[in-house]
C-alpha cells in the first residue's frame, strides 16, 4: 500500500486554495489538515483525483469544550495513514457543501451527522433521516449537554 | 412498461435476521432500486458512552454487535490504552487476537448458512450452522461467554489460556478444518450455488471505492485491503497470512472470499497457538484517561471498524465516534439491487453480510 507524504499534500492544496492549510498532530494515529469549510469540495477533489485517496472511513462531529460554539467535522480518509481534514462551523449556523457527488459513500455519514447534529449540507437535495424516526422533534441528539451523572 | 410496485420489505420480515427496513421498486420481475432505512435497533451508544466511564464502556461496547463484539472492546480498548501510553503484555495481545479469528471464522460460517438458506440449500445452511457451534463452543469454553465474551479489558484481557486450551482449540480446529474442506468442495461442485451466485449483483472496484466498501465484499471486487496487514494491531504485525481477493465482484465471488477467509483464520488461529508467550495478562491501569485523541481502525469479520476516542482527561469519553464495516455494505445496497430479478433480493441483501445492530449502534 502506498502512503502518502501529508506535508507534500500540504503544500499542494495550499498552493491550490491560496490560504494556509495547517498540518496538525494532535490525534494518534491520524495526521490531520485543518482547513476552512468553504474549500472542502475542492480538496476533497484533490484528494481523489490527484493523489488517490478515495477511501473516506467516516465523518465525525464534535463539539468541543474549549470552543461551545463551534461544531468541528473531521472527514477520516486513509491510504496507508489515516489523513483527516479538520473543519470547524459556526453551532448557530453548521453548513458546508456535500461531497457526495465525489465520493457517493458519504451519503450515510453526511445523513448521520446532520440529524445527529444538525449539519445543513449544501449541493444535495435534502438529508433524509438515517437512524432517528421520521417524526423526531426533540432537535439533534448529540447537541443536548452531556450529563454524567 | 409494466406499472412499477415498491415492496416493502421490514422492519420485520423473514428474509431479514435484523430489523431494517427496504423500500424496493420493481416492474414485473426486473427490480428498479430500492431506499433503506436504518434505525430500528439504535441505541444510541456513542451519546450513552459519554455518560459511562472507561471500565462501563468496554461492556457497553460489547453490545454494539451481537456476532463480532470481541472486535469492537478490541478497537476501544486498543484506543484507550493508546491515550493511557500502555502497551498490553504479549500474551493478552496473542488471545485478543485468538478471539478475533474465531470471530471470524463463526462469523464467515453464519453468514455461509443464510446465504445457503435464501438459495434453497437447507442441507448446507444446517451443516455451516452446526460447524458453526464448534467455534462457539471454543469461545465458551475460553470465556464464559457464547456471544458476549468480555474477554477484553483495558489494559489486557480478563481470561488466560490454560493448559488444556491450547490443544483442545487445535484438536477442535482441526475437525473444523476437514469440515471447511468438505464445504469447499460442495460449493465448487454444486451446480444450484453456482447458478443463484455466478454474476447475480456484479460491483465493479470502481464502485467499491467511490463507495467505500470494505472488508469480504470488497475484496471480492479485487480491491486489496485488509487492515490487519495494513495497519495491523499487534500482534498481526508478526503474523503470517494472506489476504483473499478475487476480481469477479459477484455473489459467488463474495462467496468464496468467505470461505478462503476462513482457511486463513484457521491458519493464524494455529500460529497463535504455537507462538503464543508466557507472561502477565494483563497491566494496571489508571481509570482516568490522559486528554488527547486517537483513531483506531481494526479488520472485524465484516471489514474495516472504525474507531474515533476523544478524552477530556476525566473518567469519561468526550466522545466516541464508532463506524461500522456493515454502513458502508448499506449504503452500496441500492446500487446493487438496480436491475436485479425480483427472485434474487434474498440472495444480493444476504450477499453482503449485514449487521444491522453493528450499524445501527
Amino acid at each position: 500500500m502506498h502512503t502518502i507524504d501529508i506535508e507534500s499534500l500540504a503544500v499542494n492544496i495550499e498552493s491550490e486554495i491560496g490560504e494556509p492549510c495547517r498540518l496538525r498532530e494532535h490525534i494518534h494515529n491520524e495526521q490531520v489538515l485543518a482547513l476552512p469549510s468553504r474549500h472542502l469540495q475542492r480538496v476533497v477533489n484533490i484528494l481523489t483525483e490527484r493523489h488517490g485517496v478515495q477511501h473516506l472511513s467516516t465523518i465525525t462531529a464534535q463539539i468541543k469544550e474549549d470552543a461551545p460554539d463551534q461544531i468541528q467535522l473531521l472527514y477520516h480518509f486513509w491510504k496507508g495513514t489515516g489523513i483527516s481534514l479538520l473543519i470547524s462551523l459556526e453551532k448557530h449556523n453548521p453548513t458546508i457543501d456535500s461531497i457526495v457527488a465525489i465520493l457517493p459513500g458519504a451519503d450515510f455519514y453526511e445523513r448521520e451527522v446532520a440529524e445527529m447534529y444538525g449539519i445543513h449540507f449544501n449541493l444535495r437535495k435534502h438529508t433524509p433521516p438515517l437512524l432517528l424516526p421520521e417524526n423526531w422533534n426533540e432537535g439533534p441528539p448529540m447537541l443536548t449537554e452531556r450529563d454524567n451523572e | 412498461m409494466k406499472e412499477k410496485i415498491t415492496i416493502p420489505i421490514g422492519p420485520q420480515h423473514p428474509l431479514l435476521k435484523e430489523p431494517l427496513s427496504l423500500l424496493i421498486d420493481i416492474s414485473g420481475e426486473k427490480v428498479l432500486g430500492g431506499n433503506i432505512r436504518l434505525g430500528y435497533v439504535h441505541r444510541g451508544i456513542e451519546k450513552l458512552a459519554q455518560t459511562r466511564n472507561y471500565v462501563q464502556n468496554v461492556h457497553l461496547i460489547e453490545r454494539v454487535c451481537g456476532i463480532c463484539s470481541h472486535v469492537h472492546t478490541t478497537t476501544f480498548c486498543y484506543a484507550v490504552e493508546k491515550l493511557l501510553g500502555i502497551e498490553t503484555p504479549e500474551r493478552a495481545q496473542y488471545i485478543r487476537a485468538l478471539m478475533c479469528e474465531l470471530e471470524r471464522i463463526h462469523s464467515h460460517l453464519l453468514w455461509l448458512g443464510i446465504l445457503a438458506k435464501h438459495i434453497g440449500l437447507d442441507t448446507i445452511f444446517m451443516h455451516t450452522w452446526h460447524d458453526r457451534e464448534m467455534v462457539l463452543d471454543i469461545m465458551e469454553e475460553l470465556s464464559g461467554g457464547r456471544v458476549s465474551h468480555a474477554v477484553n479489558k483495558i489494559g489486557g484481557v480478563r481470561i488466560d489460556l490454560d493448559a488444556d486450551h491450547g490443544p483442545m482449540v487445535a484438536r477442535t480446529l482441526s475437525t473444523l478444518r476437514e469440515k471447511i474442506d468438505a464445504l469447499w468442495e460442495i460449493i465448487m461442485h454444486e451446480p444450484t450455488i453456482k447458478a443463484r451466485t455466478l454474476g447475480v449483483a456484479p460491483l465493479s472496484i470502481e464502485d467499491i471505492i467511490k463507495f467505500g466498501v470494505v472488508g469480504p465484499v470488497a475484496r471480492a471486487s479485487g480491491v486489496d485491503i485488509d487492515f490487519r496487514r495494513d495497519d495491523p494491531l499487534p500482534p498481526y504485525d508478526r503474523l503470517d497470512f494472506s489476504v483473499v481477493t478475487h476480481s469477479e465482484g459477484d455473489a459467488w465471488a463474495r462467496t468464496i472470499v468467505r470461505v478462503e477467509e476462513i482457511q486463513q483464520s484457521m491458519k493464524l488461529c494455529d500460529q497463535i497457538l504455537q507462538n503464543i508467550p508466557a507472561g502477565p495478562i494483563d497491566v494496571r491501569t489508571s481509570r482516568k484517561v490522559p486528554a488527547g485523541e486517537v483513531v483506531v481502525r481494526a479488520e472485524a469479520p465484516r471489514g474495516e471498524l472504525f474507531y474515533y476516542l476523544r478524552s477530556d482527561g476525566t473518567e469519561y469519553p468526550a466522545r466516541l465516534k464508532i463506524r461500522t464495516p456493515s454502513l458502508t455494505a448499506l449504503s452500496i445496497l441500492p446500487k446493487q439491487l438496480a436491475a436485479i430479478q425480483v427472485a434474487d433480493i434474498p440472495v444480493v441483501v444476504a450477499g453482503v453480510d449485514l449487521c444491522i445492530a453493528c450499524a445501527d449502534r
